[in-house]
């Protein structure tokens, strides 16, 4: 059914606002089109590229060293990534592969960083009073649901389609794929420095010794035998193939934001005022939803709430401080229009800038139109993010993890994280008036034009003849 | 367009300008009372965007930012999945062992609707089949409802996934893969301890032609759902079976918040006004008060408050217990589900009270989208066109919540959710022969209306009525019988272009 629908004018000014906001989508345009997330998702294939390197060594020698160097290569790995997470929440390739959000969100996003893991059905978990007093009574279930138990103790064959089957699936199946597969079987569980639970937490992260992938005589957490597919060289197996998927699926991300394809083109041709707005406010929702809905709510907020030590986003590696840096960083490179590049060597600073970007950004952007003492707020809500989430990381380095920290919601010790969630929120907020002061959001919603005739304050106006 | 009157009107004028090209004195219609600008904001004050796209899990624009921190961690219990247990994530860990869906948003996309299957032998993914013995249902007393028995071997509800391996990978022989985008490993796994899907759900559609009075058709189809691959036997011989969609989920604080006294209002059990329509609240076990208590959530007001509609569904749904619902979705024909580890934590259950509480608060705060295309001269004649043939006899336009001086943005709200919230005879064709506390196997409770015209861009493959069989708002209507007989017939009887009219109303809502 067509709905006639009152016409729209486009103006001169108007033509001008179109063309400020399409600067924005295009740092750099004055010299060629690049997007921060061209360099961004690059940076996340090459150094995912590194970790199947490392996976590779790893398997087919292991030794401390090995296993070190693949889990500083997963670390390594996060980095650019947790930059690109503020390119979600409005059908981008990684949430969508059309663009169209209202024939499912069919991206591979589940597949890539989806979590909490279904970490008892890949390998073996913890069975007793589990994590000190939060969970009870397993020991005395553990007698049920030994169907092979997990993959990594059965005979399934492990392969892409086998991770593909999950997180995407219709049903919905236990999250298997993605960096936390690969994080779990290279740190294991978190449970304390001894292994065991029911003692007091300490400071280290999962503990998973190198001998878990030594095939045959020498393995442990499996048959101890000379015998060909023990548990320990099937644990090799699914980190390549999750490793591989992982690559996979990033690449499509990757790809899919190339200049000439369907997404890219579409998100960037502008036409009309109308056009623009929405892809302002595009990617405004995405940095808005990152700051306070994913990551203050959904990975910190519920963290404290939930008063459940594992309850971060890399809780294997103790890596979640930098998860909630990152994330912050990516939001503050949407509006700044900057990548500095990723940090290689985990000191906490970009060093690797050989895809940096450095264009015209949001806040260029409200310079030129006047918003000055908007961009001064704006500015100054990211400055004050960057400090909280510094602080936290600076914290976390001096030896004391984020799990340790919230042990104690509300306590001295987790004061950073609380911090951070005051600042990510206050952000959110001066990032909703931007939509707000530039009309292009909640107010401006353009689905009833005759709206202005019904005072809508005062509920119990007539209105509309 | 009949009965109108010709009233001034300029700013209506001025709106209408491009549209018809004329400024024309602005129509006043006899037929509808007077449109007041709360109906363009459906949710009341906190009323949400539909930008850039639509989606039903944003906090109302009035939840005071102090509670939104909370707001997004229910969502994060909302929206992350639930795993199986033992793990590392001990808060979130408990689910199954035997489930339908590992998290509320699985189903309820976006917090709307869930997917249809769309031709005869797909499998229904995101719905739940019911169940419950007639034979054994005590009798109806004045003092206390109708209890539920359910199933012995397979409870209230049919669980068609579980935890163990050889159900998430499909090498159950037992159970068919009904996922057809996924391989199929078909590697044997050791059985020690089987514990299958209780089973699987196919629809089979059938063609079920409508002609108009103008002679003009419309085709409908009426789902049949089979079980296939029972895990644990034949159910009970006299077991009633409802397959139902899941409802959207936002608006749920604001239907909250009507007062008793306003629901009562429209209740008429016995038609004393003659028109055709009764109206009666369902009386319901009331878990957290004890006793009975008036329905007000769910396909059959089957669930008395928003804490237990949700707690009910984690249960139900997710296998995941709570102190309201502490069973574990086994019985006691299920040994290996009732053996398997469970998630429970120091609280006593899989979910605490606290968590619970963000999941229920999330679910009240859920923002209901803003009145679309209002003034557009077809909604308008829809509009009445929807009053004409009464509709709103039963999908009652709008209330005013009561003062709740704890949760601001449902307090004193002027809301339009275009319900009663009461029980109706809706007819044969619909009734699903499953009778749950007061509720008639052919009375189902009156869903709101606000927001409908969204769904299907949040979730194209979205449908309508209890078991999603309306594809569109037209074939919902047309469904329509028992009770809303008349009101159906009446918009049966409208020329084409009222017809569109008043569809386009309620996709406006």
């Amino acid at each position: 059914m067509t709905i006639a629908r009152p016409r729209r004018t486009t103006t001169r000014a108007a033509t001008t606002q179109a063309a400020g906001i399409r600067a924005v989508m295009t740092p750099g345009a004055t010299t060629r089109p690049k997007l921060p997330m061209t360099s961004l998702n690059t940076d996340s294939v090459s150094t995912v590229e590194a970790l199947q390197t490392a996976i590779d060594d790893l398997v087919a020698a292991p030794s401390g060293d090995t296993l070190a160097a693949a889990r500083e290569a997963w670390l390594v790995a996060r980095e650019p990534y947790g930059q690109t997470e503020v390119y979600r929440f409005r059908a981008s390739p990684i949430d969508d592969t059309n663009y169209d959000p209202s024939d499912g969100e069919d991206g591979p996003e589940g597949n890539i960083n989806a979590w909490p893991l279904g970490e008892a059905l890949i390998d073996y978990v913890v069975r007793g009073d589990d994590f000190g007093v939060d969970e009870l009574d397993v020991s005395g279930q553990s007698v049920g649901l030994d169907d092979g138990s997990n993959i990594i103790n059965s005979d399934l064959e492990i392969d892409v389609e086998l991770l593909q089957n999950t997180a995407t699936a219709d049903d919905e199946r236990d999250v298997i794929a993605g960096y936390h597969a690969i994080e779990f079987l290279l740190w294991g569980q978190d449970v304390n420095m001894n292994g065991s639970a029911g003692t007091p937490r300490d400071n280290t992260p999962g503990q998973r010794p190198f001998t878990d992938f030594v095939n045959g005589v020498g393995c442990t957490n499996g048959p101890n035998t000379a015998d060909d597919a023990t548990p320990c060289e099937r644990r090799g197996e699914y980190l390549k193939v999750a490793t591989e998927d992982l690559l996979t699926n990033l690449t499509t991300v990757r790809d899919a934001w190339a200049e000439g394809e369907p997404y890219r083109t579409a998100f960037t041709t502008v036409d009309t005022l109308e056009e623009a707005k929405d892809r302002l406010l595009e990617i405004l929702t995405g940095m808005g939803t990152l700051s306070e809905g994913e990551l203050a709510g959904e990975r910190m907020q519920i963290a404290l709430s939930a008063n459940s030590q594992e309850d971060e986003h890399s809780c294997f590696s103790d890596n979640t401080h930098r998860d909630i840096f990152l994330n912050a960083e990516g939001v503050s490179n949407s509006y700044f229009g900057v990548y500095a590049g990723y940090d290689s060597d985990l000191d906490s600073t970009d060093d690797v800038s050989t895809r940096a970007v450095d264009g015209y950004g949001i806040d260029d952007y409200l310079e030129d139109i006047g918003q000055t003492s908007l961009a001064t707020d704006v500015a100054a809500a990211f400055a004050a993010t960057t400090a909280d989430v510094t602080a936290l990381d600076a914290t976390v380095r001096g030896g004391t993890p984020i799990d340790v920290l919230i042990t104690e919601p509300s306590g001295d010790a987790a004061e950073p994280m609380r911090d951070s969630i005051v600042s990510l929120n206050a952000q959110s907020a001066l990032i909703a008036r931007i939509a707000t002061d530039l009309d292009i959001g909640d107010a401006s919603d353009v689905v009833d034009p005759d709206a202005s005739e019904c005072d809508t304050t005062d509920p119990t106006t007539e209105c509309g003849g | 367009m009949s009965q109108i009157r010709v009233i001034g009107g300029a700013a209506g004028c001025l709106a209408l300008l491009s549209v018809v090209g004329a400024c024309e004195r602005q129509p006043r219609r006899l037929d509808s009372p007077p449109i007041r600008s709360s109906e363009l904001l459906p949710g009341g004050r906190g009323s949400t965007s539909i930008r850039p796209t639509p989606n039903f899990t944003k906090p109302a624009t009035d939840v005071p930012r102090e509670a939104l921190p909370d707001f997004y961690a229910g969502r994060a219990l909302a929206k992350q999945p639930w795993v199986r247990a033992p793990a590392t994530t001990t808060a979130r860990d408990g689910l199954g062992p035997l489930y339908n869906a590992r998290s509320c948003v699985t189903c309820h996309i976006k917090g709307g609707r869930g997917q249809v299957p769309q031709a005869s032998g797909d499998p229904l993914v995101h719905g739940a089949m019911t169940l419950s013995v007639l034979s054994a249902r005590l009798h109806v007393s004045e003092k206390s409802p109708a209890e539920m028995i359910p199933d012995p071997t397979y409870g209230f509800q049919l669980q068609t996934r579980s935890v163990a391996l050889s159900h998430q990978f499909g090498v159950d022989r037992e159970t068919p893969v009904l996922n057809a985008s996924a391989k199929t490993p078909q590697q044997a796994l050791p059985e020690k301890a089987p514990l299958p899907a209780e089973g699987a759900l196919v629809v089979h559609y059938q063609r079920r032609p409508y002609r108009y009075p103008d002679g003009s058709e419309l085709e409908l189809r009426e789902p049949r759902f089979e079980v296939k691959a029972l895990g644990y036997g034949p159910m009970h011989t006299e077991v009633a079976t409802s397959t139902r969609e899941p409802p959207p989920m936002y608006g749920m604080g604001l239907m909250e918040g009507i007062a008793e006294r306003d629901l009562d209002r429209h209740v008429d059990p016995e038609d004393r006004d003659g028109d055709g329509i009764s109206g009666r609240r369902n009386r319901v076990r009331d878990r957290e008060l004890g006793g009975t208590n008036p329905g007000r959530f769910g396909w059959k007001a089957n669930q008395p408050s928003l804490k237990q509609q949700v707690a009910a569904a984690l249960s139900g749904d997710l296998g995941i217990a709570s102190a309201m619902f502490p069973e574990q979705p086994c019985t006691d024909r299920q040994p290996a589900c009732l053996a398997s580890p469970h998630g429970t934590d120091r609280s006593g259950y899989e979910i605490d009270a606290n968590l619970l509480g963000l999941l229920v608060d999330f679910t009240r705060s859920l923002g209901v989208p803003k009145r679309r295309q209002a003034s557009y001269p077809m909604v308008r004649q829809g509009r009445d066109a929807f009053y004409r043939a009464r509709c709103q006899a039963c999908h009652i336009p709008s209330y005013t919540t009561e003062k709740n001086e704890g949760t601001p943005h449902v307090s004193e709200q002027t809301i339009w959710p275009y319900t009663d919230l009461l029980l109706h005879d809706m007819g044969a064709v619909l009734a699903d022969g499953r009778p749950e506390f007061d509720a008639s196997g052919a009375e189902w409770r009156t869903p709101p209306l606000w927001g409908i015209g969204l769904s299907q861009a949040v979730n194209e493959s979205s449908g309508f009525l209890h078991d999603g069989r309306a594809r569109t708002v037209e074939e919902a209507i047309v469904w329509h019988g028992g009770e809303a007989t008349q009101s159906r017939d009446a918009f049966a009887a409208m020329p084409a272009d009222d017809r569109a009219a008043l569809i386009a109303f309620v996709k406006s809502l």
